[in-house]
């Protein structure tokens, strides 16, 4: 009778020690500031300014009145 | 930096559609989509409008506002862009837009939706400029390339501009000035009513 309990007891020991790597940290957790874009980045290869440039010398080519 | 815009003047559309054609094909678009659209308002009445409605990159985009998983930027030209990978197909930036720019493919059994499309102002999306996988998702990346959209390029009477806004509104301006002095009935606004307004979206809402 008296191994039966202390075996219990050495079970239940083994149990809250393996059980205790499986504690959550109610801290640890990962907030996501809302409206802030989340996805990758878009690298752009062409510089802005020659873009720019291209783009305003594109529409006066091609969009401007006959 | 430049702040890049659409603008479809409504007294040189013919309804030709070119613009959404010449979409589809450069971009490839699946069969369902039209990331263009031409509507007639008040057809078949004297004084119809006819326009060509995209996204139209708002400044502050309500679909960019309303999107649960964020996955709408806006680039450094003013394009409104969103991220296909994060996408979860909600359908909420399309309650959320006034124009109707976002769409669904219709994926598997009992219409499923599938991730969002939309214009992207021919700027493809995150992925590297004009890579496979950009052009799968998002269609060609013309404005990494120098060019406009080709919807704007394309248009026949140039109803459809689109550029810096700076540029755009200097154009239009123009237009309107040579217009002033136009006796032609069909050409005053106020009384055939306008095609882009309160008044035209919501009627009378008394």
């Amino acid at each position: 009778m008296m191994w039966r309990k202390t075996a219990l007891r050495k079970g239940f020991l083994v149990m809250l020690s393996l059980l205790a790597a499986c504690y959550e940290d109610p801290y640890d957790v990962t907030l996501h500031e809302a409206h802030v874009y989340k996805g990758g980045e878009d690298v752009h290869h062409a510089a802005a300014a020659w873009q720019n440039d291209q783009l305003r010398k594109r529409f006066r080519e091609v969009q401007t009145d006959r | 930096m430049a702040r890049m815009k659409f603008l479809c003047d409504e007294e040189r559309c013919i309804e030709c559609n070119a613009c959404v054609t010449a979409c589809k094909n450069e971009h490839e678009v699946p069969w369902g989509i039209n990331r263009r659209r031409v509507i007639t308002v008040d057809d078949g009445l004297p004084g119809e409008k006819t326009i060509s409605v995209a996204c139209m990159h708002c400044t502050d985009a309500p679909c960019m506002a309303v999107c649960p998983v964020d996955c709408f930027y806006t680039t450094d030209e003013g394009v409104v862009l969103h991220d296909k990978d994060l996408c979860i197909g909600c359908g909420y930036c399309f309650y959320a837009c006034p124009f109707g720019a976002p769409q669904y493919p219709q994926q598997g059994a009992f219409g499923a939706r599938g991730k969002m499309d939309k214009c992207t102002f021919c700027a493809g999306g995150p992925e590297e400029d004009n890579s496979p996988a950009e052009f799968r998702k998002y269609g060609r990346n013309r404005l990494a390339e120098g060019k406009l959209p080709l919807c704007a390029e394309m248009c026949s009477t140039k109803a459809l501009l689109a550029g810096d806004a700076d540029v755009v509104a200097d154009v239009f301006r123009e237009r309107v000035v040579r217009r002033a002095g136009n006796d032609n009935p069909d050409l005053n606004r106020r009384r055939q009513g306008n095609p882009w307004g309160w008044e035209t979206a919501y009627k009378d809402s008394r």
